[in-house]
């Protein structure tokens, strides 16, 4: 029954238990207002073509989760960007994504059992 | 089994926090070491015996569900039968489960089998362990779960699809993230090459037909903490058929049988004799005193308590759509209101540790609490 003298661990660390507490302060300011909270731009939150009120395609926009894009520098991203998803995943338009769809598990909550 | 109330370690928070156990509180506690559970080695040596003896069952009744087709008990969509079939035929790679047991007058009863997406690893493998070495260095623990996830790896080393093998879960749980990550550690130590993919970053890459993690990089083992049921009715579920690579998904898809509650009447009539089974029935009204469950539910949720013409408690919930299943009641153990549920760790084929579950009800809720053992 009894463990090895030595439990080690590699990769669990003290860094797991940071993540940790429910209504973490962290998320409130000091009004008690929740922080603004950025939406990742993948597939899990789908990109939509976006059109002008005067009904003009934004192409620059379409497609582009955050930051700008000039005719002579290209795209040029600003703001939260998660290193998570591939720059082919993040940015361009959905064609030259290589046909990668996300999104598509998760919309359960916690498996909790 | 005794309990005994303790004083908790000065700065127990601090010390489960060292070892990477964010979740020990939430609105209620979790971690709970103001109390304990003493064991003599008697009683493990048989709670150990009863969980390989329904380990063998559990096989059996799973070859039995395929070989009469009762698929239907299960609510298993028909599209996904020869794959569920495959995966066994081809004994797709499976590390763990967790057999929930009621333990009173010394004899451990079958409550549930979590197959596929069992939790508590960490706090039952880790966390308890070091709590021990607190109170007492000089006790045992009925508790090999480290070293047998190690070795275990190992073993399916080689049975895995070269290239890394991912790990995923929700991202918004830290206990999932916890259990996931535990397991990646393990994987790790055992000389395997790991990723962790969150499932919702999961993609389908429509070209290829194949699944791709963040980086786009394609996915062929995958351990995910995310259960079978919950995948096959979402968007890309259809997609694991479709898969060109015929990815390696662990737990592998026949987990589904045991995972569903509708094993357990299944047991019962292949297992009658059987010293740690509860009777169990697909019909009402062959059992007066009964636990009515839905086959599929997660944290003790729509279960219903009967005895007699009294109804001891019913829990909300939103399942039961898929179907029922009546289990003679086995009420948990009293220890002055608090009442334990034994959950007994199989890796690989092999029973290997302990954890326990106290609430305050009847019923092993999420409210639950997480309270250390040791064998005297």
């Amino acid at each position: 029954m009894k463990k090895t003298k030595q439990v080690s661990l590699v990769l669990i660390t003290a860094a797991l238990a940071s993540c940790h507490k429910p209504g973490n302060a962290d998320w409130v300011n000091a009004n008690g207002q929740h922080r603004r909270v950025y939406i990742r731009s993948d597939s899990t939150a789908p990109y939509a073509r976006m059109t002008h009120p005067a009904g003009i395609l934004l192409w620059y926009y379409a497609f582009r989760p955050y930051g700008s894009y000039s005719y002579f520098s290209g795209y040029r991203r600003v703001g939260y960007y998660s290193s998570a998803i591939s720059q082919r995943s993040n940015i361009g338009l959905s064609g030259e994504k290589g046909g990668i769809v996300r999104g598509g598990f998760g919309s359960g909550y916690s498996v909790s059992s | 089994m005794q309990r005994h109330t303790l004083t908790p370690r000065n700065n127990w928070q601090k010390e489960v926090e060292k070892l990477g156990f964010g979740f020990h509180t939430t609105n209620v506690p979790y971690w709970d070491e103001s109390a304990c559970y003493e064991f003599s080695m008697d009683e493990i040596l048989l709670i150990e015996r009863a969980s390989a003896e329904l380990w063998d069952c559990c096989l059996g009744a799973v070859q039995y569900v395929m070989d009469h087709n009762l698929y239907y008990r299960f609510a298993i969509p028909d599209q996904f039968i020869p794959y569920i079939e495959k995966t066994w035929q081809e004994d797709h790679p499976a590390i763990y489960g967790r057999f929930d047991f009621c333990y009173k007058d010394g004899v451990p009863k079958l409550l549930e089998f979590n197959a596929d997406t069992p939790t508590s690893l960490y706090e039952a493998g880790i966390v308890q362990w070091f709590w021990l070495q607190d109170y007492d260095k000089g006790k045992d623990q009925f508790n090999s779960i480290h070293e047998k996830l190690i070795d275990y790896w190992k073993y399916l080393k080689s049975y895995l699809y070269p290239g890394p093998l991912h790990f995923s879960c929700v991202k918004a749980s830290l206990e999932d993230l916890t259990n996931t990550e535990y397991l990646r550690d393990c994987a790790i130590q055992a000389g395997l090459q790991t990723k962790l993919v969150f499932i919702d970053d999961i993609g389908w890459d429509t070209n290829d037909q194949v699944f791709v993690d963040g980086q786009d990089e394609p996915i062929k083992n995958i351990f995910k903490l995310y259960p079978w049921e919950w995948m096959i009715a979402e968007e890309f579920g259809a997609n694991i058929l479709a898969d060109r690579n015929k990815s390696f998904w662990i737990e592998p898809a026949w987990k589904m049988i045991l995972s569903n509650k509708a094993i357990l009447p299944v047991l019962w009539q292949l297992y009658p004799d059987c010293p740690w089974l509860l009777p169990a029935y697909f019909e009402p009204g062959r059992l007066t005193d009964y636990v009515k469950k839905p086959i599929l539910s997660r944290e003790g949720a729509n279960i219903e308590l009967i005895r007699g013409t009294s109804t001891l408690q019913i829990t909300p919930g939103a399942y039961g759509a898929e179907g029922y299943i009546y289990q003679q009641l086995a009420t948990l153990p009293d220890f002055d209101g608090n009442h334990p549920v034994l959950g007994s760790w199989i890796i690989g084929q092999e029973p290997a540790g302990l954890g326990i579950r106290e609430s305050s009800t009847l019923v092993t809720d999420n409210l639950s609490r997480f309270i250390p053992h040791y064998i005297r």
